[in-house]
């Protein structure tokens, strides 16, 4: 259908949209007018990545600057999905234009996956391949091919090199098996061939690692202009992602090899001098410029990057003790044996770099320059060299990454030395975690250099929380619900068993024999009443083992056996894989299975349990992370001192956005239905922290709840469920067809003054009713906040 | 930390062994098991843990440590160190070296790689002499090639090419730098130098003399083109402090009176009860005081013309950020208080 955005022409490839999109879509274009970043939550299910794309695309065929969009996902699947939707748009676009319009969408993913070489392709990890495909198209790979030496190359990548360059591959949109298949036919690379058209792309879609880690994003985006607009989905876990592109875990293990690789550098170095000394002179030259002038012959297929390094340092010259390669490699083994030094500790060491860098001078007279120069200093070194088996270095260029980065941030990180991997192990195993306590470090180039930035997922709530932790301002900040016509979803909150006996996963309580055999009760009636499937969740790995174990003992695992199939997942994919594929045939089969499952595992956050596979959902205990980590709690230190978000705050948070991310896991569209259960008494407070369309479904009844009283709500949701019910009595309502909109665009003209703060109008688009400013409490949160504080407990 | 754990497990286990009435032979090889695991495996597999002079190894000597000299560089346990040191100097017991090293010298290591030991040892003495900042370049390059310099040098240091050239080099640019950072001290040196020539030579002295004063033109230019081992581009000058002016508290503003010139004593007759009156001088009174304050208060605003000043100063600026200022401007107006006197 065609419909008009103020004066903005809409093409949604579908007869009728949903209330909830359609204001979805007004608020991006919103965004998008303005320029600026905003923050969207909309339930899953409900058609986000098809309005946003289609709203995107119209804006860029609508205006003429033409800005190109780049939509980061989080796993192959949802980018595949994205892909596959795109496609759809845009053959209803040139259906309804009537002709074809010049636009070109294209996926980006790793080597392994859109590899073509015979050869390459069969290996099994991706590091191999990166590292086997960099020997086969490396530049001067075939320099030595040129010169008439007898090289491998790759022929895929070089028919690239006979095309155009700015016209690889026709326009259109490609998938990835339909970019496999055209490179297959023209025997043309589909890696090389998306990377070097990524400038000429109107829709990007990758994942968010190449823009967010520094050390791919400088290789991958770094040609992607200022005005493009940048689309996260399912961002509720990036900040997570950011923490992570910058920490890095040194062992004695890594640093042993490392040693090996500075050894093998060190022979190379003396085997080039006596052949081609030349080739030396020529770096050592470029570098006493400065590394810009070295950083020219850096293409695509240069092997490694450097770690966020400001700008006005790549324009610097390289100190003049890391100038020529052997004092380099000199200057790098005192790094490492510096390091081996400190593995030695026997007690828990937390430092910050500007103390780390203090004693590292003391030592061994490394000063702070020319550590920062490290890690381009090595990647200019290798290419120096023409090292075809990269992947022997890779633990040296993690060495010299975390160089990089300790010299370069003072604030925001934080070096923790465990000696020993738990608390009871006697053997040394000595781990240097230089981890990053600020996700805004990470994610704040994006924010700058990008024009717009949209941050959206099923669950963001507080809204507000994105927006401190990552630093940034927004333009629109908006939640949006599901509008229903019936009720589709039955969230509850149990509080006690039968006996009366609390429900809690507190540390004190976990153990106790009644709050076990009151989970227990818990999983046999809802297993008992729930046709097809049940997926339960834990808050973690060590209590859902212990807990199994319990209830083997309770015979509780027997009766549930009689009325479903048990599947547990494990911290193995493969076998989880397996666990989830009998887990679908069993529910094919008619008779139903129950899934156990880990709160933050790979089950709770990319698997969707749509319509029979997944009838109930029950959340066992709140999903703290395990609060005794030191890395987490020098987080929340830094997280109350940097930007005043109070440590039971951001716990609480951090727990409601994984309950919350388990419950979406059953809701995947207006006409699934499920039962969706938090045993836990603590969740009573923690109503507010949930997204807001899962807030709307939770009335006064069905809080507070004893198994019982719950067990007779959910048969009673689940009679109405069963009665008849089509497509069709949702229409005017929860669907509007092209008239639907154009009445509803008519009423806001006439309410217009009041805009989208008018509450009816705000009811109508699915948008989150907007709650009345509490009076802020005391910096200390008073007797409230040491409620929440005494109700923390320690996860493992 | 390997060895009171392992102790303290091993008497817990025997204790329970007992407790449950085992065979002696059962506790025994329980608790040797035991020592076993609680071992960690790094330190027992290690070949490198046999102490090259004595042969004992970790196994026998779970307290062994090693040390090193920075002589040469040979690892040896600290009983070795004890045995053959203790009577003093030593040649090394290594077969091959045969340097003469101190107990006093030896260390324990701080780095695994004794070449890196070795490095870092050097690169302090470097480090040492070498210790020129960024800012005391003209330019970044120059900076940059300085580095790549002392690098050079600590490497020939490393790999004992010209140990001895550049050990030479390094002393006297070391005696440069102090001489530069305090000429004073190198001038006492000189000046102390002449004297104790004298007292010894003191026959030659006439000959001395004669030839002193010929020498200072001669020192300046000898300082002109000494070698002072390296020669660095682009290094800035040293430009001395200048001497610090000792601590005014007035600024610069002087406090000494301009009218009148206070005297000792004033022969005056209404003054000679007061001067001889017992009970002034107990309290530590002192006559002079009062004549300094009568003094000033007579003078007080002499040689001052407010209207003058007010004409010269033009309209008072009315700048409320100046508090002088809008005293000033008061002042003007109350008239009676002159801010020029500082009393």
């Amino acid at each position: 259908m065609l419909f008009y955005i103020d004066t903005l022409p809409v093409l949604f490839p579908y007869p009728s949209v949903y209330p909830e999109q359609y204001a979805y879509m007004c608020d991006l274009k919103r965004t998008l007018d303005q320029g600026g970043h905003c923050v969207l939550e909309m339930p899953s299910g409900t058609g986000k990545t098809i309005s946003l794309l289609s709203l995107i695309v119209a804006y860029q065929q609508h205006y003429p600057e033409k800005r190109k969009l780049i939509y980061c996902s989080r796993t192959m699947s949802e980018i595949e999905k994205a892909l596959a939707e795109l496609k759809g748009l845009m053959k209803y676009r040139t259906q309804e234009l009537g002709r074809e319009e010049e636009f070109r969408g294209l996926g980006l993913t790793s080597r392994k996956n859109l590899c073509l070489h015979p050869s390459v392709k069969r290996e099994k990890s991706g590091s191999v391949v990166d590292a086997r495909c960099r020997s086969l198209t490396a530049g001067f790979v075939k320099e030595k091919k040129e010169r008439g030496e007898d090289v491998e190359l790759c022929v895929y990548h070089d028919n690239l090199d006979l095309l155009e360059p700015h016209n690889l591959i026709p326009p259109g949109v490609f998938t990835f098996d339909g970019l496999l298949k055209y490179g297959e036919q023209q025997k043309q690379c589909p890696y090389f061939t998306a990377r070097r058209m990524m400038a000429y792309c109107n829709v990007i879609i990758y994942s968010y690692h190449y823009l967010l880690d520094p050390k791919i994003a400088d290789r991958v985006s770094k040609e992607l202009s200022k005005d493009c607009i940048v689309v996260f989905d399912e961002a509720h876990n990036i900040d997570n992602v950011c923490i992570e592109s910058l920490s890095i875990d040194i062992t004695e293990d890594s640093l042993r090899k490392a040693t090996k690789g500075v050894n093998n550098l060190d022979r190379k170095i003396t085997e080039m001098k006596s052949t081609d000394a030349e080739k030396l002179q020529n770096e050592y030259a470029k570098l006493v410029e400065g590394l810009r002038a070295a950083d020219e012959a850096r293409n695509e297929d240069a092997f490694m990057a450097n770690p966020a390094l400001p700008d006005d340092l790549l324009t610097e010259a390289v100190p003049g003790n890391i100038r020529r390669a052997e004092h380099f490699v000199a200057f790098l083994k005192r790094f490492i044996e510096y390091l081996k030094t400190r593995m030695k500790v026997l007690h828990v060491i937390s430092e910050t770099p500007p103390s780390f860098l203090q004693h590292l001078r003391e030592l061994t007279f490394i000063e702070k320059k020319p550590l920062r120069f490290c890690a381009e200093r090595l990647t200019s070194l290798v290419r120096t060299l023409e090292l075809t088996n990269i992947e022997d270095y890779q633990p040296l260029q993690e060495v010299a990454t975390f160089a990089t980065l300790v010299a370069t941030y003072e604030t925001g990180f934080l070096l923790i030395l465990e000696p020993f991997e738990s608390a009871t192990a006697t053997v040394p195993n000595p781990v240097l975690h230089f981890t990053c306590l600020d996700a805004a470090i990470a994610i704040k180039p994006v924010f700058e250099r990008f024009y717009s930035v949209i941050v959206t997922s099923g669950t963001m709530s507080p809204l507000d929380m994105y927006p401190r932790m990552l630093n940034f301002n927004t333009v629109v900040q908006e939640s949006f619900t599901m509008t229903l016509t019936r009720k589709t979803f039955l969230p509850m909150i149990i509080d006690r068993g039968n006996d009366q006996n609390q429900i809690t996963s507190q540390f004190e309580h976990r153990n106790d024999l009644q709050v076990q055999r009151n989970f227990g009760s818990l999983l046999i009636e809802f297993c008992k009443l729930t046709p097809d499937g049940v997926v339960v969740f834990f808050p973690s790995y060590l209590y859902m083992e212990s807990i199994i174990s319990a209830w083997q003992g309770m015979e509780i695992l027997d009766t549930v056996w009689k009325y479903k199939l048990i599947l547990v997942e494990t911290p193995d994919a493969q076998e989880t894989a397996l666990a989830l594929e009998t887990f679908r045939t069993a529910c094919n089969n008619g008779r139903g299975a129950v899934l156990l499952c880990v709160a933050r595992g790979k089950v709770s956050e990319g698997i969707d349990f749509d319509h029979h596979y997944g009838r109930s959902v029950l959340c066992m205990g709140v999903p703290y992370q395990y609060t005794e980590s030191r890395i987490l709690k020098a987080r929340l230190e830094f997280l109350r001192e940097t930007y005043r978000i109070k440590e039971a705050d951001f716990l609480s948070f951090d727990a409601m956005r994984h309950a919350a991310q388990c419950l979406g896991r059953v809701i995947r569209g207006k006409d699934d239905y499920g039962i969706m259960v938090l045993a836990d008494k603590r969740f009573n407070k923690k109503v507010t922290q949930l997204p807001k369309w899962i807030q709307q479904g939770l009335d006064q009844k069905s809080t507070k709840l004893s198994i019982d009283q719950a067990v007779s709500s959910a048969k009673a949701f689940l009679r109405d469920m069963s009665t008849p019910w089509s497509r069709a009595e949702q229409e005017g309502h929860a669907s509007w067809s092209l008239e639907d909109l154009q009445a509803h665009q008519k009423k806001r003209e006439i309410e217009g003054i009041s805009g989208t703060d008018n509450p009816r109008i705000r009811a109508l688009e699915g948008r989150a009713e907007v709650e009345p400013k509490e009076p802020e409490d005391d910096e200390f949160g008073g007797a409230d906040a040491d409620a929440v504080m005494a109700d923390l407990d320690i996860d493992g | 930390m390997s060895k009171q754990p392992t102790r303290a497990n091993g008497a817990s286990t025997k204790r329970l062994a007992e407790d449950g009435g085992a065979s002696p032979l059962s506790k025994s090889l329980h608790g040797l098991s035991l020592q076993h695991a609680s071992r960690p495996p790094a330190v027992a597999d290690s070949s490198s843990d046999i102490c090259p002079v004595c042969k004992s190894s970790r196994y026998l000597n779970p307290n062994m440590q090693f040390k090193v000299n920075p002589e040469c560089y040979h690892k040896m346990c600290e009983s070795c160190v004890d045995r053959i040191f203790s009577h003093g100097p030593a040649p090394c017991p290594i077969a091959g070296c045969a340097r003469t090293l101190r107990k006093a010298k030896f260390r324990r290591q701080t780095f695994e790689d004794l070449k890196v030991e070795r490095e870092v040892d050097i690169r302090r003495r470097v480090a040492g002499a070498m210790n020129k900042k960024e800012e005391d370049f003209e330019t970044l390059m120059d900076y940059n090639d300085y580095l790549e310099q002392v690098e050079e040098i600590t490497w020939n240091l490393i790999l004992k090419v010209d140990v001895e050239a550049t050990e030479g080099r390094l002393r006297r640019w070391e005696d440069h730098q102090k001489a530069e950072l305090n000429p004073n001290a190198r001038r006492r040196e000189f000046d102390s130098s002449v004297p104790t020539d004298h007292v010894v030579l003191k026959k030659g002295a006439t000959q001395r003399k004669t030839a002193a004063p010929a020498s200072t033109p001669q020192t300046i230019a000898n300082e002109m083109n000494e070698d002072i081992g390296f020669k660095f581009h682009g290094l800035k000058k040293r430009v001395a402090p200048p001497p610090e002016a000792p601590f005014d508290p007035f600024g610069g503003w002087s406090i000494a009176p301009q009218y009148y010139v206070l005297q000792d004593d004033y022969e005056v007759d209404w003054l000679t009860n007061q001067k001889n009156d017992v009970k002034h001088s107990v309290g530590g009174y002192d006559m002079r005081d009062f004549y300094n304050r009568s003094l000033r208060e007579a003078f007080g605003g002499f040689g001052v013309f407010i209207e003058d000043e007010i004409n010269a100063r033009g309209t008072p600026s009315l700048d409320p950020h100046v508090g002088t200022k809008q005293a000033a401007s008061v002042a003007v107006g109350a008239r009676d208080v002159n801010m020029d006197d500082v009393f």
